[in-house]
């Protein structure tokens, strides 16, 4: 549970990293395709590879993040269940972030600030089992 | 003791915690699985829209003596006026000046071939579908055929299976430029090809035909931009002098700007409906929802210099003049024609003050599960697919809807078999010719109200002419009271209308 619990912490924060990898890519694409004459109108999710990456990838972290939830329940790490519901609360606000963002565009410069966030504190999760075993390992005979 | 106790409930309170998270969305997630097969009679949530009408959806079903849509159908005797095949395909599509993508042809060709009948013309077509894997339909937009020429699979027919065959038989009442699609897994097969344009124009005592008449149909394969199949400039001949009708159809799904560059121009004609004494334009663009057709009326340069009809913008666009002759660049006007206060008013053929039903189509999105997947969805009324409205009517109704969008995208709305009339946009009334419509471009924040005559009875899909929004739910019927359809989506034909 507990090496479950950090490569969940650990998968989140490298799916913050190919978020970041694919919108870049996605809006550097339509730029490109553009420039060269096409209609911005024809794009769409099955168009544009970095996008449909982007989508994909919208769907796969919040569940990332719901398993780790419910990981941390069990994974008795300190501090485990703390920062793995901060961790999802992020990611439910950055889905907020994103609804928001298709009316008003300029909130979508919230969700790319959120995403840092859950990058920073999904790895700092992951270290949550680390330090907790330098914690409890000498305390684990004082809890009987 | 006590360290088993504790642990204990530990355990108790992760595995309540782990129901409290996972029950709650299992329960939504199964609460969205679609069946693989349905009726949309049996789908969603029955509204009468304030008219009488049974309120039992299953009743309607079984009601006795229902009227099958397979009854509405066209003339089914008399010899026809135009008659043709059009034969479906799939496979390898080059584009004239472009590259070669992967596609759906009728009779070879993308756009199909251009369908021209003159009003009150018996029109036959036999569909033949050589080998498109996923089967396929005809639906006419924008033409108010009986029902059962409508061609929506799993609603007015079967999608026809590779081999099979289907004829459409309907008289073309109505003047005006309309094309046809197929209805058949219409977001992929549309966007891949599968559609042409269809023209009834007038009968030759009534008007002087332009000195051109041409169709404009605008379609991106695959990102590529391209009009009447070709990719960059199309030129047509014309003479100084001349008057040239352009009939810019999108068949793309989104909204697009048409225009006339190095001459004034004027709006004839918005789906398929004239408009009532439309005055000359200029440096201005006009807006073709997505299924939409515009018409656009010029009289040529007497310099003999030739003028440009934008689509979107770019260099993919329609030259008309002497060959070679100087052309206007390539540049969108700022200015944006308002159908609601263009033209003059006239008299509309129903009152739309004392409506026999008034209905919402209100457009909105939110998390949820879409048939067990999860993500962002379109909500009808605020209910996700399949708990969107079925809008009942009896024929003669007038009935006005408030389409209503807050989903943060603009939806480009067509009802089938029916046009309708705009009465106002966020509150403010029509003051132009009546703008008939069957394709209304609806921007995020808009509220527009329109009116139509429930004179074609059958089972209607209204729906997003963004066909992927479409594929993702955004898709409600109208349904005349005993009315009933023997099809179902899903089923042996796997039937896929969207």
């Amino acid at each position: 549970m507990r090496s479950t619990y950090r490569v969940l912490a650990m998968l989140i924060a490298l799916g913050v990293v190919l978020q970041a990898a694919s919108i870049a890519f996605a809006w550097f694409d339509v730029l490109s395709a553009v420039d060269d004459g096409q209609a911005f109108a024809d794009f769409d999710d099955d168009s544009n590879v970095g996008h449909l990456l982007h989508s994909i990838g919208g769907t796969v972290i919040p569940l990332l993040g719901l398993v780790l939830l419910i990981v941390s329940f069990f994974a008795k790490i300190p501090g485990g269940v703390k920062w793995a519901a901060i961790v999802f609360g992020l990611i439910v606000l950055q889905f907020a972030f994103a609804i928001v963002a298709f009316g008003i565009p300029a909130v979508g410069a919230l969700h790319g600030i959120n995403a840092i966030a859950i990058g920073v504190l999904a790895d700092r999760a992951a270290r949550q089992v680390g330090a907790s075993d330098a914690v409890t390992t000498p305390r684990a005979p004082t809890a009987a | 003791m006590v360290n088993v106790r504790r642990g204990q409930l530990r355990l108790i309170l992760a595995t309540v915690a782990t129901a409290a998270i996972v029950v709650p969305l299992g329960w939504m997630w199964y609460a969205s699985l679609v069946p693989e097969t349905y009726s949309v009679m049996d789908m969603g949530i029955i509204d009468l829209g304030g008219g009488p009408g049974p309120s039992d959806h299953a009743g309607m079903d079984e009601t006795p003596g229902a009227l099958s849509v397979d009854t509405l159908t066209g003339p089914q005797t008399g010899t026809p006026d135009v008659a043709m095949t059009l034969t479906a395909e799939q496979g390898d599509l080059p584009l004239e000046g472009g590259p070669t993508v992967d596609g759906y042809t009728f009779n070879g060709s993308s756009p199909g071939p251009e369908i021209r009948a003159t009003q009150g013309d018996l029109v036959e077509v036999t569909l033949v579908n050589e080998s498109v894997s996923e089967g396929v339909t005809i639906h006419w937009h924008g033409v108010d055929v009986p029902n059962a020429e409508d061609g929506v699979a799993g609603v007015t027919q079967d999608a026809v299976p590779t081999g099979g065959e289907h004829v459409y038989r309907f008289v073309a009442d109505d003047t005006g430029t309309y094309w046809y699609h197929s209805h058949q897994v219409s977001h992929e097969q549309v966007r891949g090809g599968l559609f042409g344009t269809l023209v009834v124009e007038p009968r030759a005592a009534q008007v002087e035909p332009p000195a051109l008449d041409v169709v404009m149909a605008v379609h991106g394969y695959d990102g590529t931009d391209t009009i009447n199949g070709r990719v960059g400039e199309t030129w047509v001949d014309a003479e100084a002098g001349d008057t040239a009708r352009v009939r810019v159809v999108n068949t793309d799904s989104g909204p697009m700007l048409t225009w006339v560059a190095g001459a004034p121009y004027r709006v004839a004609a918005v789906d398929g409906r004239d408009v009532n004494k439309p005055t000359d334009v200029e440096d201005t663009a006009v807006l073709v929802t997505a299924g939409g057709r515009v018409d656009l009326e010029l009289t040529m340069p007497a310099d003999g210099s030739a003028v440009r009809v934008g689509a979107g913008g770019g260099e993919t666009s329609m030259l008309v003049g002497q060959d070679e002759a100087d052309a206007p660049g390539t540049d969108v006007p700022d200015d944006e024609l308002d159908l609601l206060s263009y033209g003059t008013p006239a008299p509309l053929p129903f009152d739309v003050t004392a409506p026999d039903r008034e209905f919402d189509y209100t457009i909105g999105r939110r998390p949820g599960f879409l048939d067990g997947r999860p993500g962002m969805w379109w909500t009808i009324n605020g209910k996700l697919f399949p708990d969107v409205p079925m809008y009942v009517v009896a024929e003669g109704d007038v009935v006005t809807m408030t389409l209503e969008n807050s989903s943060g995208q603009v939806h480009p709305m067509h009802l089938h078999g029916h046009h309708a009339v705009v009465l106002s946009r966020n509150g403010i009334e029509a003051t132009g010719s009546p703008w008939w419509v069957d394709s209304l471009d609806v921007g995020d924040g808009e509220t527009y109200e329109i009116a139509f005559l429930a004179d074609n009875p059958g089972v209607w899909m209204d729906h997003c002419h963004n066909l992927p929004h479409a594929a993702e739910g955004l898709v409600a019927h109208l349904m005349y009271d005993g009315v009933s359809t023997p099809y179902v989506v899903g089923g042996e034909d796997d039937n896929h209308p969207e």
